[in-house]
């Protein structure tokens, strides 16, 4: 490839990169997290309510409570049939939701009942859906808006992320091989972070095609149906978007009530219609009406695609079967689009893969962020604009960082103080306040000596919050799901050691680049990159 | 801003482009949806890339535009809008 154009690819993927980067930091490093949310939301759950669980009443009772004490739950409402299960539905703003939040979906636990049989809402860590929102929207609110803000913004992200794949591909593909074996440093550590980009970009390829394009499926889906409505299919488009991806047409009430039977009853009719199926969770719309129906939703394991549906009739008759070979080509695709993006289709080693790739990513934009920065301020001489970045690409991925490991010794701290009720709420908060605080603090400081700093205080965070669950909860911290999520974050306290060892190596054995710093001068040398100068040979 | 234009208008061209291949493709579009969308997600990708990488600004925002003013005139000649397969 000519030299001039290779450097036109060069710069693109850097641009696209850089544009990039900052959003795919924080969905990454959440998304890290998020892979094992299941596991998440027990390890949030104090110690406290798990005892109380055992003496909570069944999910049947659970359902019965909900459904006479809340008439839109009987519209619809999502079963999940957990340990202590719960009972999830849209409280809508006309139905007397009372002390209730009107205007949104709400959920009940079996342990959410007094002795009277009376709701009593109890404060309750929102910690995995915080991670979660931060992982697919960057918890940015939506504010009542038809169209969700953070999500479409991560799927332009997405769409950026993807184009940056493309000249990433363009440019790497010929020495593939050569930067398979290039992690050494020989003195030089500019080029071995360079280096250690290039081979995490080289290693994790697959994954994040697969990322770009399922993210940019699912954020982008809002806005590019509204344009496909508008330029191609027309108003049609919508009602035939329902009707594709529906499992079964909405409730047409015709005011006659049918009887339910227990909840078991129809888990064991969708064990029957489909027997290879684990069950999730249960959709009931149009609960006590003749016309409603009931989906039992749940995995079908050895298929990408596992997602299953058994529909069932109020009287347990099977309506539908939506199954791997047993489905539309619309769900046979949307499927593994799902699966793939979450990587929940290859048990406990595909999901601690997804967690090594998502953080192995979230250093591969934070690196790229840093090489843009140094490799414009070499080329073009000294600019603030360089200088500015480099500050807010480090107390951003610092914030983000350090913010949510604050987030998790709230989940685990407040429930056992008297502030108890604002756990959901000082989760989110004090993040957002890290992340605010840190990005101004690196706006003023020498970014070395902030990242030299940050890098010591991050893995002793995420280490403090498994010793804090320890001292709180004493051997409860070692049962199944508390000790995988602890192991994880004294795996992500390891990483950030590392990262720290690596950094102060950078520090001892080369010169730091003038923008570390902040001493970028008229006399600072511009040079070309390593791909510059071999295209340029 | 040739960034930003090259984002905007590659949507809509992915989009028609997909639409085009719906109205040639002998089956229903409804059934293959979301490939579509998978579709027009590694079009605009790829157009971006496209659009974005020439030297020079001006010449390849002109023809994204007058891409999409090709594909929306071949649009009206199939009966997707509003139509059946």
């Amino acid at each position: 490839m000519k030299a001039d154009r290779l450097r036109r690819f060069i710069d693109l993927h850097a641009w696209l990169g850089m544009a990039s980067g900052l959003a795919l930091f924080v969905a990454f490093f959440a998304g890290a997290l998020n892979v094992f949310h299941h596991e998440l939301h027990h390890w949030q759950t104090p110690q406290a309510t798990e005892a109380a669980s055992q003496d909570a009443i069944d999910g049947q009772a659970l359902l019965d409570r909900v459904t006479d004490q809340y008439p839109d739950a009987r519209k619809r409402l999502f079963f999940l049939p957990e340990e202590d299960p719960a009972v999830m539905w849209f409280q809508s703003s006309d139905a007397g939701a009372g002390e209730r939040g009107a205007g949104e979906w709400l959920t009940a636990h079996a342990t959410d009942f007094d002795e009277a049989g009376k709701y009593v809402e109890k404060p309750r860590s929102a910690l995995a859906d915080f991670i979660n929102q931060l992982h697919y929207q960057l918890a940015i609110p939506s504010g009542g808006l038809p169209i969700n803000l953070g999500m479409t913004f991560m799927g332009l992200i997405s769409i950026l992320y993807g184009a940056a794949l493309f000249t990433g591909l363009v440019v790497h593909w010929p020495k593939l091989r050569k930067e398979f074996f290039a992690l050494k440093h020989e003195g030089n550590m500019r080029r071995y972070w360079k280096n250690m980009h290039n081979l995490i970009g080289v290693v994790s390829l697959p994954f994040h095609l697969i990322m770009s394009v399922t993210g940019a499926a699912m954020g982008a889906f809002t806005l590019v149906a509204v344009v496909l409505g508008t330029l191609v299919f027309g108003p049609q488009l919508r009602g035939v978007i329902e009707e594709e991806t529906a499992v079964w047409p909405p409730v047409q009430s015709q005011g006659e009530n049918a009887a339910m039977v227990p909840m078991a009853d129809y888990l064991s009719a969708a064990a029957d219609a489909l027997p290879e199926m684990s069950v999730d969770w249960v959709e009931i719309r149009g609960y006590g009406d003749a016309a409603g129906w009931v989906d039992v939703a749940g995995s079908v394991p050895g298929y990408v695609g596992h997602h299953a549906h058994v529909v069932l009739d109020p009287a347990m008759g099977v309506l539908n079967v939506i199954a791997p070979g047993q489905r539309s080509l619309n769900f046979d695709s949307f499927s593994p689009v799902y699966s793939l993006h979450f990587g929940d289709y290859g048990g406990m080693l595909v999901k601690g893969l997804y967690f090594a790739m998502g953080l192995l990513g979230a250093l591969l934009f934070v690196s790229g962020n840093v090489l843009w920065c140094e490799r414009r301020s070499d080329r073009q001489g000294p600019s603030r604009g360089s200088a500015f970045l480099l500050r807010l690409t480090l107390g951003l991925c610092f914030g983000v960082v350090i913010g949510v490991a604050c987030s998790f010794l709230v989940s685990k701290g407040l429930p056992y103080t008297p502030w108890a009720a604002w756990v959901a709420t000082a989760e989110r908060a004090v993040c957002g306040v890290v992340v605010v605080l840190l990005v101004l603090w690196s706006l003023r400081a020498s970014p070395l000596r902030f990242s030299g700093l940050m890098l010591m205080v991050a893995p002793l965070c995420y280490l403090a919050v498994p010793l804090l669950q320890v001292v709180l909860e004493g051997g409860h911290a070692l049962e199944a799901d508390n000790l995988l999520i602890n192991g994880l974050l004294l795996l992500v306290a390891s990483s950030l050691w590392v990262v720290r060892r690596q950094f102060r190596k950078r520090v001892r054995l080369a010169e730091p680049h003038p923008l570390w710093v902040g001493k970028v001068t008229q006399g600072h040398p511009k040079h070309l990159t390593e791909t510059e100068r071999e295209a340029v040979s | 801003m040739r960034a930003f234009l090259a984002f905007l208008l590659s949507l809509p061209l992915s989009v028609m482009l997909m639409g085009l291949l719906a109205a040639a493709v002998p089956a229903p579009w409804q059934s293959w949806l979301v490939l579509q969308l998978l579709g027009v997600t590694l079009l605009w990708m790829l157009l971006v890339t496209l659009v974005a990488l020439p030297e020079r600004t001006w010449p390849p925002l002109v023809a994204l535009l007058v891409m999409n003013g090709l594909a929306w005139g071949a649009l009206q000649t199939t009966a997707l809008y509003g139509g059946g397969a």
